[in-house]
């Protein structure tokens, strides 16, 4: 195995720029998710890893070898598609074994391919053709092909997304399973944020091919570095108010206001929205805009405080109707400031403990 | 289809009559210019029947099959035939193969979509054009190959198509020149029909060559290019243009292949009978050739059902 550090790689195709100048270090054995919504270059950078698309600048290391000049068998990567490449006519047990054979003996590769296939539960089609696998266990084969060849780097190429939605949880299980037995250094492409979130040590976020924010799903689920990531992660994502408070020094302050273009936005989850049919103290009155709708055992509300509209997210229990008045609050240390262009700022205004999303 | 977006004409019509209106003509066609004369045919293959002769036609029953059979030299030409057939086809496919690996590997390379429409030219030339250019490239006072042949091994300028010993070997180079950019294309579809995806996974999985021919490109390219081997196959056993206007079969009998044969016997001998009879020889074996063809096209078929 080995860490994959990537610096100033650039691809453009014509005038389109896929990667932008791109930097970064995916670390030795860990898991890294390439999330970022469609186009926005993910697959691009991952298939320049795997040598199937020169890069027109920059340079790829594994580990020390810099290996953008070399082609992809010579840089021992292991890729698993978006949908799953197979070879016909062959037994499970064979497609995972064909890249290893000439290169271990016989008893050596029986007992590798075995320890893969029992790993991707597949052990009980080993014998079985390919060619009468369903989609969901033909890229388990080929994530076991990839695996078995003990790669210097892994390569998944949103490996569900082809997948029928019922088969989607088997192969998810499998990946979990994966990454918690062996470890590997592996970039995982996906734009769904679930699986980004269940199986990545650090999340790369991307946009319109730069990197926006990269660091653990947590950190970057709560600290968004701007107004894009904090949109993009999480469902819904995060609402955006415009603040009165001005900008000094790169924190927003409630003082010392310029002008419009000077004025703050914050941030904050729909979750973190405290959310009471009845007035309790230091909330304020909101009207529920639209009929509520139930996403995954929460109710997601379109709350109007003043001017400001914002969604919230409640315990399915309580029910709400469209144009019924509810009282809100936020906790201070749950909001997050950003600049007008959408940066995030160092910090907000300390000390204004349950203040309503308009309110001052 | 909408009845309301019918043309008038069309909604006055009956559905079944309109279908039938459509398919008559091709029927028509059909029947009139193969049925009819391979019925004839087939019956004027139990008639002596010589034009030349002013005889009415005289029922023969078999005989004129049964002169075939024993005709030493109609198994001569077939055989003559089977071996420009099989030399022509493997000269070609491999040619072709080899080529068309070229091409699919160089993408990027300038000029490459020019190259390929080039390639369609000679198929698109009448053999008999091309048989007549060739003849003058070999002619030994004037042609260009003799005398560059005589320049660079110092020997006398060769007359290819008047030595019975290479005569054959002359017009079946002649039937590669012309046919093998064909096997190329095929090669070009049958690679074009590998997905890119297996292409890319094979090298990333580091197969070596031989296994990505093996169990990458072969699974997918086969058909397109089996089917490829068999339209020539069948094409070349028709050979009759190029080497009619090259050597009418000649020196000897050296280049007389199995069309040409029947050709002398219709329009030189006006044996109708005996050359309808031959006619039908050939066409049965055709039929052999057709029913391999139709045999590798449902096996495709199967396996596509089987998965």
């Amino acid at each position: 195995m080995a860490g994959v550090r990537l610096v100033g790689l650039t691809k453009r195709f014509g005038t389109m720029v896929a990667v932008d100048n791109l930097s970064v270090e995916f670390p030795d054995a860990q898991v890294t998710c390439l999330l970022g919504p469609s186009g926005c270059g993910k697959t691009t950078l991952l298939r320049m890893i795997a040598g199937l698309e020169q890069p027109t600048a920059g340079q790829i290391f594994f580990d020390r070898d810099e290996v953008a000049e070399w082609s992809s068998s010579r840089r021992n990567v292991g890729m698993v598609f978006q949908s799953p490449v197979v070879y016909p006519g062959l037994t499970v047990f064979d497609n995972v074994a064909l890249p290893l054979r000439g290169t271990l003996p016989g008893p050596e590769l029986r007992k590798r391919v075995g320890d893969v296939l029992e790993l991707v539960e597949l052990q009980a089609v080993a014998q079985r053709k390919v060619d009468t696998l369903g989609n969901a266990e033909r890229q388990k084969v080929s994530v076991a092909r990839a695996v078995a060849r003990r790669p210097r780097v892994l390569l998944f190429d949103e490996p569900v997304t082809n997948i029928a939605a019922g088969e989607r949880i088997t192969l998810k299980r499998a990946f979990k399973r994966l990454t918690t037995e062996v470890h590997l250094t592996l970039v995982y492409v996906t734009h769904d944020q679930t699986e980004a979130m269940t199986l990545a040590d650090h999340i790369a976020v991307m946009q319109d091919g730069r990197l926006v924010q990269y660091g653990p799903p947590r950190a970057v689920y709560r600290a968004p570095r701007d107004r894009f990531v904090g949109w993009f992660l999480g469902n819904p994502g995060m609402n955006f108010v415009q603040t009165r408070a001005g900008i000094e020094d790169g924190a927003a302050l409630f003082a010392g206001v310029q002008g419009a273009a000077d004025l703050a936005l914050v941030g904050f989850r729909p979750e973190y929205v405290a959310v009471s049919p009845v007035p309790e103290p230091g909330y304020v009155p909101a009207r529920v805009v639209r009929a509520p709708i139930t996403v995954g055992g929460q109710r997601l509300l379109t709350l109007q405080a003043g001017e400001t509209t914002f969604k919230a997210k409640t315990h399915y229990r309580q029910a709400y109707t469209a144009g019924q008045t509810v009282y809100v609050n936020l906790p201070a240390d749950q909001l997050r400031w950003f600049d007008p262009a959408g940066a995030a700022l160092l910090r907000g205004t300390p000390g204004r403990r349950g203040t309503g999303p308009d309110g001052e | 289809m909408q009845p309301s977006v019918m043309p008038w004409w069309r909604r006055r019509l009956p559905q079944p009559l309109f279908a039938w209106l459509l398919v008559v003509p091709v029927l028509a066609f059909f029947v009139i210019w193969n049925i009819v004369p391979l019925l004839w045919m087939i019956g004027l293959s139990f008639y002596r029947y010589i034009l030349t002769f002013g005889v009415n036609p005289v029922y023969v029953g078999l005989q004129n099959f049964s002169q075939i059979l024993q005709d030493y030299n109609v198994w001569a030409h077939i055989g003559l035939t089977v071996l420009f057939v099989i030399g022509a086809v493997g000269v070609e496919t491999i040619l072709g193969v080899l080529l068309g690996f070229a091409f699919w590997g160089q993408t990027a390379l300038p000029g490459r979509r020019l190259a390929l429409t080039l390639l369609f030219s000679p198929m698109v030339l009448a053999p008999v054009a091309v048989g007549t250019f060739f003849r003058l490239i070999y002619d030994p006072m004037y042609g260009i190959l003799p005398y560059y042949i005589h320049q660079l091994f110092g020997i006398p300028a060769p007359n290819l198509l008047g030595n019975g010993s290479t005569a054959l070997l002359s017009v079946l180079a002649t039937d590669v020149w012309m046919w093998t950019p064909f096997m190329i294309l095929m090669t070009i579809a049958a690679l074009g029909a590998v997905p890119r995806a297996m292409l890319e996974a094979s090298a990333v999985d580091r197969l070596s060559i031989p296994r990505r021919l093996r169990y990458v490109i072969w699974p997918h390219a086969k058909f397109i290019l089996i089917l490829g081997v068999l339209l020539r196959t069948i094409d070349a056993f028709k050979t009759f243009g190029l080497v009619s206007a090259m050597t009418a079969g000649g020196p000897g009998n050296a280049t007389q292949l199995i069309s040409l044969t029947l050709y002398r016997e219709a329009f030189d001998s006006f044996s109708m009978g005996s050359a309808s009879a031959l006619a039908l020889f050939v066409l049965f074996i055709a039929i052999a050739f057709t029913s391999i063809y139709l045999f590798v096209l449902n096996y495709q078929k199967r396996e596509v059902t089987a998965e």
